[in-house]
């Protein structure tokens, strides 16, 4: 996938969006909270999926010191801003639908706080190789299967307003995401599997993993619970796969790896895979909170209030 | 108000009295004004026309005077003198190189309050050069040039003015400034905000902050001195930050009453202070210009300070840059990093999407509203064109020949515009020490210049093509090997990266390339 950057980053400037673009006090919002069955699982839904884009968002900020190329360092910089603002809107969606106890952020699982944890601590040391794997795959991911899933379950309008500027956003994330990815392929391919080979046995990658893997087995979970087919979610694997595997993703490990793991995970008759990884879930359910380090101060910037 | 220069004033006095080569006028000042001649044939032709009244444009005529060069007009666009001190009057503005060294070596000034003084203070100290080398004959404010050309025929230059009058002159000496021009940047949106804005180079002393929500776009030289004061000042302030600069402590002290009064008795304790001054920022030159151990150790310094002053991991990482040291202006302030840190301040890096009528739109989807927004964006730097349309000989246009980056020979002269001389010109930035160092060995060599012409009574002297062709093939290599061109973007550089702005070397090093005129590498044309 060829993509001009310098065209990318203009049309990107001249895409921009506010929260105060969206009416939050439109008619509409009952069609959500007058739903008993809806509204619990929606509440864990919404906050997983915020949650999720907040994480990303941190990952984009770790890409910007990364990249040698100016122009990509500035896309990443916005997409950064942009994922931050994808968690503002869906946060104000929670507002609107009663979600936020009082002023504050929906609390996080466990596994997300091990993952903000860890990125917190290492996604700058990070090589571009590998965050610039495992991000198209959780981009296609929520655009693919989470967001469209829960246009087709959500009928408030504001929610579909707000959802309308998140995935005209997300297009051109994945635009920007594949191009790197097929980039990430044309050195040599003995040298990224070496690259990779000492990467993997690197601990700090490792605990990433560790902390990453559970919190996709629970977030199938809480997908599963609130009425999606994890058939939306192969979708999503194959199109990563599809759309990744050009002649350059193709030649990178870490896509080839992803696109396996990927693979695993949606399969739930891989006993062999998800056996340990929910192990893990529990696991970490059990980590008392406290043990846990103060969230770092990053998070704080998050809000639901379109001014400030 | 004190006059800080009270103590060169006398001393300078006495030596004017001693100078054969005091100045006198040939006509009287005020007749001259009341003349204004219009038509170019009875147009009275100076010696020397400088454009500009600020330290360079005044520098000039001091020394061409103390030369015997008496026939010489300032035209200055506005109604003050002092350039950059006059227009720069924000709150907390300062020079960022100690007072000392930051003066002209030939009018050392006793008095300054502090290492590093304020705008004010500075203004006085050039007032104060007005004053002693009574200058105010020669300056005509109110006259903005918006056109030179060289007329071959009468072997001199016209400055057209924007008030519709011209000067003409044998010699022009382009004392404009290098950041004389400010205007508030082409934002997005920035003609929507109906909120109060004010340009640091241009503030506005009758606004009052107290309990004010104010937004201050910009994190560089100027921005770190304004925050602080605005902190203390009003109710609350966002700093949009779109790159970190490197922050330095800055060793700044206030000037014991004796320091003065010894400076005031033994000149040459101010002078080896000066010049201990001028070696430590040399030696800053070899970390600052180029990748070395040294750059290594500053950028830890910088760190250090960073980590002394922030506790907070992602906000340490906002403010650590990722470009070396060197590459954009190095800052120095001791209260930037701990005025952030206020209950009342907040430093905010998303990008700016757009300005609207109550504020400023981030990427992240808020709108910060705000009273009041600062612009510490900097100012409009040219570094192709020129500042006005400046027809050398054969009808060339300066800033044609200057369209893929601005050269010069030695940064004073260009081939093709004769009896012209560029203070600031091409290839003269510093990065580490005074520009006023710079800019007396550019008005010396300049004076041998104009003497030149004037003694003996040149049609015109004029840099040779090839000289100046070879002079900045040199240049041009040696700054390929520097911090600047080591891939960030700064207003040093032009959009495809061509380097017209900096001198890659230590100030000694340009001082002995400007000691001497090589009149071998000009025309001489009688
Ligand atoms: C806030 C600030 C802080 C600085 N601090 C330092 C420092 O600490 N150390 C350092 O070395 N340098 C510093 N500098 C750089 C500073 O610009 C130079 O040191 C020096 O003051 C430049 O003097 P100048 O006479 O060349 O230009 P200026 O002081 O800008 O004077 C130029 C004059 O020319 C006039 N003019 C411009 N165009 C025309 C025209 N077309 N017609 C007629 N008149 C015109 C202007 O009105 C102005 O009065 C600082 C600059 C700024 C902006
Ligand atoms: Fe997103
Ligand atoms: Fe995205």
């Amino acid at each position: 996938m060829q993509l001009d950057l310098d065209r990318m980053r203009d049309k990107i400037k001249a895409s921009q969006w506010a929260l105060a673009d969206i009416d939050w006090d439109a008619p509409g919002r009952e069609l959500v909270t007058n739903d008993p069955d809806l509204y619990p699982k929606l509440k864990a839904f919404m906050a997983d999926l915020m949650w999720i884009e907040h994480v990303g968002a941190r990952g984009f900020a770790a890409m910007a010191k990364k990249t040698p190329n100016d122009t990509l360092r500035e896309i990443y910089t916005y997409f950064h801003a942009e994922e931050q603002r994808h968690a503002n809107a869906e946060m104000a969606l929670m507002q609107r639908w009663g979600m936020l106890d009082g002023e504050g952020l929906p609390e996080p699982n466990i596994n997300i706080r091990l993952v903000v944890e860890w990125l917190d601590a290492y996604a700058d040391d990070m090589p571009l190789s590998v965050l610039g794997s495992v991000i198209p795959m959780l981009e296609i991911a929520l655009d693919g299967a989470l967001c469209k899933f829960l246009l087709e379950t959500v009928k408030d309008p504001v929610c579909h307003a707000a959802f309308e500027k998140i995935n005209a956003d997300e297009a051109r994330h994945l635009g920007v995401d594949f191009h790197v990815l097929e980039m990430l392929g044309h050195s040599p391919v003995y040298r990224q599997t070496l690259q990779m080979a000492g990467k993997l046995i690197d601990p700090r990658l490792l605990i990433g993993i560790l902390a990453y893997l559970p919190l996709l087995n629970r977030m199938r979970d809480n997908l599963v619970e609130l009425g999606l087919k994890e058939e939306r979610l192969y979708e999503a694997i194959r199109k990563y796969r599809r759309v990744g595997g050009t002649p350059g993703g193709l030649r990178n490990p870490w896509f080839q790896l992803i696109s396996r793991h990927g693979g695993w995970m949606v399969n739930r008759r891989n006993r062999l895979y998800h056996v340990p990884v929910d192990a893990l879930v529990r696991l970490t359910g059990r980590i008392p909170p406290r043990l846990l380090p103060q969230v770092p101060s990053w998070v704080h910037e998050l809000t639901w209030k379109p001014t400030a | 108000m004190r006059c800080p220069t009270s103590g060169i004033l006398s001393r300078q006095r006495e030596r004017e009295q001693k100078n054969p080569m005091n100045p006198t006028m040939t006509t009287s000042p005020q007749a001259r004004r009341n003349a204004r001649p219009q038509d170019p044939s009875v147009l009275h032709t100076y010696e020397t026309l400088i454009v500009g009244a600020g330290f360079a444009g005044l520098g000039s005529a001091i020394r061409l005077r103390q030369a015997g060069i008496r026939d010489i007009v300032i035209l200055e666009r506005g109604h003050a003198v002092g350039g950059t001190w006059r227009d720069n009057q924000y709150p907390g503005a300062a020079c960022d190189i100690p007072s000392n060294l930051y003066s002209y070596s030939f009018a050392q000034n006793p008095d300054w309050s502090r290492a590093y003084s304020g705008s004010r203070e500075i203004l006085s100290y050039v007032e104060g050069l007005v004053r002693q080398y009574e200058l105010a004959p020669l300056i005509r404010f109110g006259q903005d040039v918006i056109e030179l050309s060289f007329d071959k025929a009468s072997r001199r230059w016209l400055a057209k003015t924007a008030a519709g009058q011209t000067y003409g002159a044998r010699t022009v000496v382009m004392a404009q400034g290098p950041l004389s021009n400010a205007s508030f940047p082409d934002m997005p949106g920035i003609g929507s905000y109906q909120g109060h804005k004010i340009h640091s180079a241009r503030w506005d002393h009758g606004y009052d902050f107290a309990g004010k929500r104010v937004a201050v776009i910009g994190t560089g030289a100027s921005a770190i001195q304004i925050i602080p004061e605005l902190v203390k000042q009003a109710g609350f302030v966002k700093v949009f930050q779109r790159t970190p600069g490197w922050v330095l402590p800055r060793p700044d002290y206030g000037t014991p009453n004796w320091m003065r009064a010894l400076f005031r008795r033994a000149p040459a304790a101010q002078a080896a202070l000066r010049q201990a001054l001028y070696a430590a920022h040399e030696s800053m030159a070899t970390g600052l210009i180029w990748r070395t151990p040294a750059s290594r150790m500053l950028e830890q310094v910088a760190s250090l300070h960073l980590r002394s002053q922030v506790p907070d991991t992602w906000m340490r990482r906002q403010l650590t840059p990722d470009y070396r040291i060197g590459c954009k202006r190095v800052l120095v302030s001791n209260d930037y990093y701990p005025a952030l840190r206020q209950p009342n301040a907040k430093l905010i890096t998303w990008p700016i999407a757009t300005l609207s009528p109550r504020g400023i739109r981030t990427v992240e989807g808020v709108e910060h509203q705000a009273d009041c927004i600062v612009f510490a964006t900097g100012f409009d730097v040219s570094k192709t064109g020129t500042p006005f349309p400046i027809h050398g000989l054969g009808g060339r246009l300066l800033s044609e020949d200057w369209q893929r980056g601005a050269q010069a020979y030695r940064s004073v002269s260009v081939a093709g515009y004769p009896n012209l001389f560029f203070t600031f010109g091409p290839n003269s930035g510093p990065g580490h020490n005074s520009a006023l160092v710079y800019m007396e060995s550019q008005i010396d060599y300049i004076v041998q210049g104009v003497r030149l012409v004037i003694e003996q009574d040149l049609k015109w002297l004029d840099v040779q093509e090839g000289a100046q062709q070879r002079y900045n093939a040199a240049i041009q290599r040696r700054l390929a090997g520097t911090n600047w061109n080591s891939g960030c973007k700064s207003w040093y550089l032009t959009e495809d990266g061509f380097n017209g702005s900096m001198y890659p070397g230590f100030a000694t090093q340009y001082r002995l390339q400007m000691h001497r005129l090589p009149q071998g590498d000009y025309s001489l044309v009688r």
